[in-house]
């Protein structure tokens, strides 16, 4: 069976983290959330994929040019019109029953499983969840799909949402090509209206799905997925470092004397910390990252080529690709009302979060949950009180 | 230069054949063949690129075969010049790489003997001399062969008399065994095996081989039988494929943040301010060098002039960059000199010999290339490795960005060793350096404004690159992608250098690409860009992100992110990569099998 991974999206409301990169390779304990779906599908006996890309394709063609084990067929997307849409590029590549997952959720092996294995010609995986009104609701009676509601009105209620995770007949493509024809790209309405033309359609219910919405959702979910990760260590560990818990080194990667570190961490190829530099759980530091003396970091998301100068404290953040932070740098936590789109967030354990490429200079302090643009270049001494958009200096 | 291919085992000859050609491709793509034992031997050659050719290569039977693409040096194109050769009765069949420099003579001898040609090749006298030597045992018959024929080759022969054998020998032309399950290989280099095992013996000059689908025996040039330590590739397959990218090339770009990455890893150490380069070409840097020299062809030969200006600024030491095959002949060899020779693929001829030239007058000589086993990095007094993977597209680029780095480092240990520069200082390079992936990745972030510029380019007849300092060879580099992809002329110059006569060429339909970096030259190349405009040429400027001054004096610019220590250069090679590349793909051009061109050539 093949399996179409939908990949095109840009991912607005996570910006500024993907400004540089689409939100399928946002790092998830240095791992693309995208590489976690194709190891479910590839683990659950999937031989072909076909990746339908579009907003900076070449950064997922050019990370993945050395994954194994199965067929990736990649097909372009020009214009990100919706997910029926996306799904309808593939068509000359499918010509049985097949599944389709988009690449910015995570899933486990077990459930596309099950999805797979499922009789019905038709069958979708859905999951609880306590925030509905961003997916699409379900109603189903016996495990099957009575209706499929896209983005109900605000209602703060424990419901069924679909995961956009289906197994399909190749029938399906009639039906897209009439909706799109109406000016109908989203999937869901497609399957609604299969619905409603009779078909049936089984409803299974997910393990592990999630979802990241929001950037602060990387924190939470790579906290539940590094909890994951096996301990190793590759590189050099210097005597009198100390590591505690799951703690997953990198090869080429030095952990100079004096380091303490405790899992579950993960840190990537390449990288340098310390000496004296301190680690606490849940957190993932990237490839070729350097962390210099008595610094210390805990719950946070330190992407790849990262720079973090000596004495700083970062927690609850996020530290985008590329960028250098001076020393005596501080993340302060606290409680914070963020703005993505339009809409308000409630967060109660929040630090910075900065985009990628930043250059930030020493003594530094971000207030709470303040957001850091791409390529900014914040000057020394300064104090972060408000978000800074992309490209912007601060004296 | 060509690409052969051996196998026997149990899968379908025909099929892993193909496959292996198709990887082989970037060594020559005029014509291609193939010879089978099934029930007899059968030979199906044609003109033309594998990709065109695997649908036509009828489905032969048989479980050995050799096969052969072609990049023609002695004889034109054409289905009777291709691969593989037969013996007068048709029984023995072989494929070789190289150039035989007697066959003439041997031919003569031959033809005196009966033996009827069909072919201008020198190739084909290979198979008559062993049908001349046959008496029943085909690795004698090669070995007496060998030591008749007097050039490069590599060759891989097989005998209908005898089906479950190949036979394979080298001499200047690279041979490697590939060993599998119940199956084993021939062929000119690893990428053409990766998907199918990736254990490998390096076949040495003078040495044969007979290689069963379960046994492998390699002799010297005496006939004695030698052991040899099998080597594990870390490559993988995968690498050889261009993952949703329209051609090799444009993949082989993009991988360059990462590339990179891999040339600095585990040899610099920002906390401990350190240079780590392997002990053997440290050994070498230790020692009192008075002069360097750099020699190389092609892509290499400009990252060499790159090179130069690096390694000069930071050490002192004054370098010489010269040609392969003129130095070979020309150049000084010493034994007071550092020789650094640049080959991608380890193989290239000219260096080789070159190479060998300058080991025997007793210069210290390193090597600098991306394949680790190759014939360079046998014979070189040490070696640095690129480290940046296979790289497919003829139009060199992610290694000559390596290449650069490698030769940045290299000037930076010996810097180091000689206490030119304080740990401030080499923390500033080390630093400048690791910002080096991420402004790929913004020059990359660019390509569709640098698609854009390449509309000015892509009517042109002709194209100048103009540009000082180090930003010279990378002028050359620019020119050169554009020529060998696109077809369009294009030179490079000394900006310095165009009024000394290139002026006389340039007209208002001459774009021209300048690079302008902001050093003690920015005054002299503005001025230089007003004499170009005062001709009514049409100026694209490669400039710095942070340079308000240069709209005042053009109408194009291209931006590359500020970097200090001449380290620029890299993410403004990248730009002048992805210019050629847009331009070859606006004008249709075959972009990674350009016309008349090989990706290592193996004969001089």
């Amino acid at each position: 069976m093949k399996a179409v991974i939908l990949a095109a999206g840009e991912g607005k409301r996570l910006r500024p983290l993907t400004e540089t990169m689409p939100k399928v390779m946002l790092p998830v304990a240095n791992k693309p959330v995208l590489e976690y779906v194709f190891d479910a599908v590839k683990n659950s006996g999937i031989d072909e994929i076909v990746v339908v890309v579009g907003y900076k394709k070449e950064v997922i063609m050019e990370y993945f040019k050395e994954y194994e084990g199965v067929e990736i067929i990649y097909v372009v997307q020009d214009k990100q019109l919706g997910t029926s849409h996306a799904l309808l590029q593939t068509k000359k590549h499918i010509n049985e029953p097949f599944i389709v997952l988009s690449g910015d959720n995570i899933i486990d092996q077990k459930s596309i499983s099950k999805l797979i294995r499922n009789e019905s010609e038709y069958s979708m995986l859905v999951k609880e969840t306590l925030y509905p009104s961003k997916y699409g609701v379900v109603t189903s009676e016996k495990n099957i799909l009575k209706e499929l509601v896209e983005k109900p009105p605000t209602e703060k209620l424990k419901r069924f949402v679909s995961t956009g995770i289906y197994k399909l007949s190749n029938s399906i493509f009639d039906t897209i090509e009439n909706a799109t024809s109406q000016g109908d790209y989203s999937l869901s309405s497609v399957v609604q209206s299969t619905v409603e033309q009779g078909k049936k359609i089984s409803t299974i219910l997910a393990d592990i799905w999630m979802d990241i919405a929001y950037p602060w959702d990387i924190l939470s979910i790579d906290e539940a997925m590094v909890h994951n990760i096996p301990s190793s260590l590759g590189g050099i560990i210097e005597k009198g470092v100390t590591l505690k818990g799951r703690v997953s080194i990198g090869n080429n990667t030095t952990v100079h004397s004096g380091c303490y570190i405790v899992g579950p961490v993960i840190i990537g190829d390449g990288c340098e910390i310390g000496p004296n530099a301190c680690i606490f759980p849940s957190t993932a530091i990237g490839d070729n990252s350097v962390i210099h003396p008595f610094s210390e970091i805990r719950n946070s998301v330190i992407m790849n080529d990262v720079h973090i100068g000596s004495n700083s404290f970062i927690s609850h953040s996020i530290v985008g690709r590329g960028s250098t932070i001076g020393h005596n740098f501080s993340s302060m936590v606290g409680k914070a009302n963020m703005e993505v789109e339009g809409e308000f967030k409630k967060l109660e354990n929040i630090g910075a979060i900065v985009g990628a490429d930043c250059s930030i200079e020493s003594h530094v302090v971000i207030d709470p949950g303040k957001i850091i643009g791409t390529r900014c270049a914040i000057g020394s001494m300064n104090r972060i009180i408000k978000n800074i958009s992309s490209n912007i200096k601060v004296m | 230069m060509c690409g052969i291919i051996g196998y026997t085992g149990h899968r379908a000859a025909n099929e892993v054949l193909i496959e292996s050609l198709k990887r082989l491709e970037y060594r020559g793509y005029d014509s291609a063949g193939i010879a089978i034992i099934g029930e007899k031997l059968q030979t199906f050659k044609e003109v033309g690129e594998i990709e065109a050719l695997q649908y036509t290569i009828p489905k032969i039977k048989g479980n050995l075969g050799i096969g052969h693409t072609r990049w023609a040096t002695h004889g034109k194109v054409s289905k009777e010049n291709a691969h593989p050769h037969l013996s007068c009765d048709s029984k023995i069949a072989i494929v070789h790489n190289g150039i035989i420099e007697n066959f003439r003579v041997l031919r003569e001898e031959l033809e005196a003997k009966g033996h009827t040609f069909t072919s201008q090749t020198d190739s084909e006298i290979i198979a008559h001399l062993i049908e001349d030597e046959y008496e029943g045992n085909l690795e004698k018959a090669v070995f007496s062969s060998i030591k008749k024929i007097k050039g490069s080759f590599a060759f891989v022969a097989i005998c209908e008399d005898e089906p479950e054998k190949l036979v394979g020998a080298r001499n200047e032309s690279p041979l490697i065994v590939g060993v599998g399950d119940n199956e084993n290989f021939l062929a000119s280099d690893v990428t053409a095996l990766l998907k199918f095992t990736n254990r490998v013996f390096y076949l040495d000059d003078g040495e044969f081989c007979t290689v069963t689908k379960d046994s492998i025996h390699i002799f010297d040039r005496d006939n004695t039988e030698i052991q040899k330590e099998e080597n594990m590739i870390e490559w993988d397959f995968n690498d050889a494929k261009k993952s949703g990218f329209p051609h090799f090339m444009l993949k082989e770009i993009y991988e360059q943040s990462d590339s990179v990455q891999r040339v600095l890893r585990g040899r610099i150490s920002e906390i401990d301010r350190s240079i780590d380069l392997p002990d053997k070409v440290e050994n070498l840097l230790n020692d009192a060098i008075n002069s360097i020299h750099i020699v190389a062809c092609g892509t290499s030969l400009y990252s060499g002039l790159v090179g130069k200006y690096l390694i000069e600024k930071i050490t002192n030491i004054p370098v010489f960059v010269e040609i392969s095959s003129e130095y070979k002949y020309f150049g000084i060899k010493n034994s007071s000199s550092l020789v650094v020779f640049i080959t991608q693929s380890g193989e290239t001829a000219d260096t080789l010999s070159a190479l060998k030239k300058a080991k025997n007058a007793g210069s210290r000589t390193i090597v600098v290339t991306n394949v680790i086993g190759s014939t360079a990095t046998r014979i070189a007094d040490g070696f640095v490795l690129t480290q940046c993977g296979p790289e497919i597209g003829v139009a060199a680029t992610k290694t000559f960005t390596s290449q650069i780095l490698t030769l940045l480092l290299i000037a930076l240990k010996i810097a180091v060793v000689r206490k030119q520069l304080g740990t401030d200082e080499i923390y500033n390079y080390i630093r400048s350096l690791k910002n080096v992936p991420r402004q790929i990745r913004q020059v990359l972030a660019q390509s569709d404004k640098i698609a854009d510029m390449a509309k000015h380019l892509k009517d042109a007849k002709s194209v100048f690159f103009i540009g000082r300092g180090v930003n010279y060879p990378l002028s050359l580099e620019g020119a050169l992608k554009l020529k060998e992809i696109s077809y369009i002329h294009a030179e490079g110059f000394a900006a310095g250098e165009i009024k000394h006569g290139p002026f006389a060429l340039l007209t208002k339909d001459t774009p021209v690409v300048a690079i302008v970096t902001r050093d003690f030259t920015y005054d002299k190349i503005i001025s230089n860009i007003g004499e170009i405009k005062a001709r009514g040429s049409k100026v694209i400027a490669i400039a710095d992100e942070k340079d308000t001054e240069i709209e005042k004096h053009l109408d194009f610019v291209l931006r590359f992110p500020t970097n200090t220590g001449l380290l620029s250069c890299v993410s403004i090679t990248v730009i002048l990569q992805l210019l050629a590349y847009h331009v070859a793909k606006l004008r249709g051009c075959s972009i990674d099998k350009p016309r008349n061109l090989a990706k290592s050539v193996t004969v001089e």
